[in-house]
């Protein structure tokens, strides 16, 4: 039997004698694709009471009109969106990985500020060897190669894992500290927001929540010119800056002396040194994400992600070391309270402080910060809708809303990040040692990865042996940074993101045992299974014998053979008279009667049920519910919802299948308007 | 003159996508309703409505597509599959029927015989529409 193709057809006559004509009517909620099989349209989406019509409004005004599967491919991001969305984290690191190895280095006095330059050299050539690493990944996995995939694929599932824990722990880290770093910027210009940074940051969060709940292209459209803004600003300032130092005209600056006095309690030694490089390293944070994010780069999806992913390497290394060299030769110190910024300092010194220019500079630092998280937030749900997809995380990870963005893991990230915020009062230096070790892991996996990836293609694959290298070398290097951040920051707080990654795994391997049971217990032993035959035996709860108890007896005789009504009375009399009315009504189904003293409904009906499973136990039960709809929603309150309970705790019941039998009283009252006399 | 209902024949061609946009265009500054049509010619050894399960996946591919061009374009067309022995005679019926007063033909330009090519059903109608018909031919180059 073939399946109806919703289609009717009128014939028309037409304008001259025996021209006739069909016209084939279609329902406007479906289109049709081929015999059996129909496409549902967005008017089956279209709002049907005023509550509804004004929520879809607001919907639309917020996040803009549903988009299409088909459509998937128009929302993809070319390069200069690309940048702005999977590069923004990287690039935003430059406006304080100079600070925060400045910061570490203080502690052991102002002239300790001279290892700066050598730090970031070292940092620079690390992310070198990263970026180059990921080039042979783009290269390698064409459809999306995050560390998840390279691990999982190369090192087996449960490294795939540990990449996986890492990586989302570091996400969610990256949406806190950026937002609370544009948060410091901010209020390092306009000092009387700060008692308001938690508040603000929380706006933030929210307010990129929603641009990327409007999917990846228009995020992208959204906070291109922020990233743009930054890069302008920012390589204006550098550029005036080595223009003044090569004609030796760079300004004198003296910090203040309370600054230099504040500093200095600590030895200059190899660990504080290693401390140094581990807070410098958050510069070296989103590298990862245009891997992860090929799949939304258009098409040459991986040529184009290479691009990215060397524009980024580049202007990050840029900034980084002109920003530490300036440093360095203005003999910049770092403001103790928190409340000026290294970048503030060195754009005040160059060109003025209150100048258009130095604001330009820190509004555009403040929101190439927050829009840092938005990376996170391209990232984050994507990850777990590949984890979804595998089975590690739960399925909703995978719903891809009105704008084909993964809705879940946008509102998770935002729900996650938002909280950090608030438990660390969004403060950076409070943050940051949690940061970076994850990411580290996850490098590490991905490109040891990598490494066997080229060893299982040696005998195809030409020059394999130097890709390897390649991938090697970065293993070694994102390694030995992992151990140092790991080590130099273990007591400041990173050993909460080494416990919280390994209950992480677990939380997924657990999700991914269950999964594998789900799929185990429905998986069809053979192709061609028989459809089970199932003889049911039919119950009807009737309350009183009414138009709505005999729709729903009609159709359990319509189920099965074995039909019986069941009635739960208060009384005695009740009972009685329930019997009584169905002897003279004469209908083809018996009726018992459950007298309840105790004036429940539910249990004892509930106990009557399993009496009659232990007479024939493992017999499937249809439990027919006849159920009247009110006309208006309002008037639901005014009946006491007994078939929704029983439902509910129906619902829960082994060999039960619960029939629900609507009977609408407009209906019933259409019916009786009608009825003659 | 501003039309309130246009009706728009499409036949799958290549000038459809043109055809589309232009009836938005006319019909936007007098919000005019737009319908779209697309007739499956049905074979005198048929049944008048027989089912033609490949033309109606065609034809519903096609009216969809050019729903989709129309909502680009800034406007909304309705669209109405019709089965007939010659599609000019139903595109006539229905734009009488549904009381339109323009019809939008397109045409794809194509030449024989050393002329541009007019196919038989834009010549009919042409001749045969009681409404105004408006016949939009493709660019050469095209």
């Amino acid at each position: 039997m073939a399946a109806p193709d919703l289609l009717t057809r009128h014939v028309e006559r037409g304008g001259r004698p025996g021209d006739r004509y069909v016209r084939i009517v279609r329902p406007r909620e479906f289109r049709r694709r081929g015999p059996g099989y129909v496409v549902a349209s967005e008017e089956v989406l279209a709002p049907d009471t005023p509550a509804e019509r004004v929520a879809d409004t607001v919907r639309r005004l917020l996040f803009g009109a549903r988009i299409a599967s088909e459509r998937e491919i128009h929302e993809r991001v070319g390069v200069i969106k690309g940048l702005a969305v999977f590069a923004s984290d990287n690039i935003s690191s430059s406006a304080y990985a100079t600070e925060e190895i400045m910061r570490v280095l203080v502690l052991a006095g102002v002239g300790a500020l001279t290892l700066t330059m050598p730090i970031t050299l070292v940092i620079c050539g690390v992310l070198a060897i990263v970026v180059a690493s990921y080039q042979q990944t783009l290269r390698a996995y064409p459809n999306g190669g995050g560390s998840y995939i390279v691990a999982s694929d190369n090192l087996g599932p449960f490294a795939g894992l540990v990449a996986a824990g890492a990586l989302m722990t570091d996400y969610v880290l990256t949406v806190s500290v950026s937002i609370a770093a544009g948060d410091e910027a901010l209020t390092s210009i306009f000092p009387q927001l700060y008692p308001y940074r938690v508040a603000l940051g929380i706006g933030f969060v929210l307010l990129l929540m929603i641009g990327n709940l409007r999917g990846i292209r228009e995020s992208g459209t959204i906070f291109a010119l922020p990233t743009y803004a930054y890069l302008v600003a920012i390589f204006g300032m550098l550029a005036f800056g080595l223009f003044r130092m090569a004609t030796g005209t760079l300004p004198a600056y003296s910090a203040p002396p309370e600054w230099r006095a504040a500093h200095g309690a600590e030895a200059l030694g190899i660990l504080l040194i290693l401390r140094a490089f581990a807070s410098g390293s958050v510069a070296l944070t989103g590298v990862e994400a245009v891997s992860n994010g090929i799949p939304a780069f258009r098409p040459p999806e991986w040529k184009n992600a290479r691009v990215v992913l060397v524009l980024m390497g580049a202007s990050f290394g840029l900034i980084f070391l002109g920003m530490s060299l300036l440093a360095g030769r203005l003999g910049i110190v770092p403001d103790p309270t928190e409340e000026h910024t290294v970048v503030s300092i060195l754009t005040a010194a160059l060109v003025g402080d209150g100048t258009p220019y130095h604001y330009f500079v820190q509004i555009s630092t403040a929101l190439i910060l927050v829009l840092a998280a938005n990376t996170a937030f391209a990232d984050f749900p994507r990850l777990s809708s590949i984890l979804a997809r595998d089975g590690f995380m739960p399925h909703q990870f995978t719903y891809r809303g009105d704008r084909l963005a993964f809705s879940t893991g946008i509102f998770v990230l935002s729900l996650l990040a938002a909280g950090l915020i608030v438990a660390f009062q969004g403060s950076v230096t409070a943050l940051i040692p949690l940061y970076t070790v994850g990411v580290f892991v996850a490098f590490t996996l991905s490109q040891s990865g990598m490494v066997r990836h080229w060893w299982k293609l040696r005998a195809w694959e030409r020059g394999w042996w130097w890709r390897a290298s390649f991938n090697g070398l970065g293993a070694i290097a994102t390694a030995v940074v992992a151990v140092v951040v790991g080590v130099a920051k273990f007591a400041f707080g990173a050993w909460m993101v080494l416990v919280l990654i390994p209950v992480l795994i677990a939380i997924m391997w657990g999700i991914g045992s269950h999964y594998r049971r789900v799929r185990d217990a429905l998986t069809l032993e053979r192709p061609d299974p028989p459809l089970p035959t199932i003889r049911p035996r039919v119950v009807v709860p009737v309350n009183r014998l009414d138009r709505s108890a005999l729709r729903a007896l009609a159709l359990a005789r319509a189920i099965g053979t074995d039909v019986l009504a069941v009635h739960v009375s208060e009384t005695h009399e009740e009972g009685q008279r329930m019997q009584q009315r169905w002897e003279r009504w004469g209908g083809p189904v018996p009726l018992a009667v459950v007298e309840s003293p105790f004036r429940v409904l539910i249990q004892p009906l509930l106990a009557y049920l399993d009496a009659l499973d232990e007479q024939e136990p493992g017999r499937t039960t249809v439990v027919v519910l006849p159920e009247f709809v009110p006309r208006h929603f309002w008037e639901n309150f005014l009946h006491n919802q007994a078939a929704l309970r029983l439902k509910f705790r129906l619902f829960f019941r082994r060999n039960t299948v619960v029939c629900d039998v609507p009977f609408h009283l407009d209906e019933a009252y259409g019916e009786a308007s009608e009825a003659p006399g | 003159m501003a039309y309130k209902r246009i009706l728009v024949p499409l036949a799958g061609s290549a000038v459809d996508p043109d055809v589309v946009r232009l009836a938005v265009s006319i019909g936007k500054a007098a919000k005019a309703q737009l319908l779209g049509v697309h007739v499956i010619e049905v074979r005198w050894n048929l049944p008048l409505d027989a089912i033609l399960d490949a033309e109606l996946d065609h034809g519903e591919g096609l009216l969809a597509g050019a729903a989709r061009i129309a909502a680009q374009a800034g406007g909304e067309l309705e669209t109405e599959l019709l089965q007939a022995r010659e599609a000019a005679a139903a595109i006539i019926d229905t734009a009488h029927e549904r009381a339109c007063d323009l019809i939008l033909l397109g045409m794809p330009y194509r030449r024989r015989l050393g002329r541009t090519y007019v196919s038989r059903t834009v010549e009919e109608v042409y001749l045969g529409a009681h409404c105004a018909v408006l016949a939009y031919r493709q660019e050469a180059s095209q």
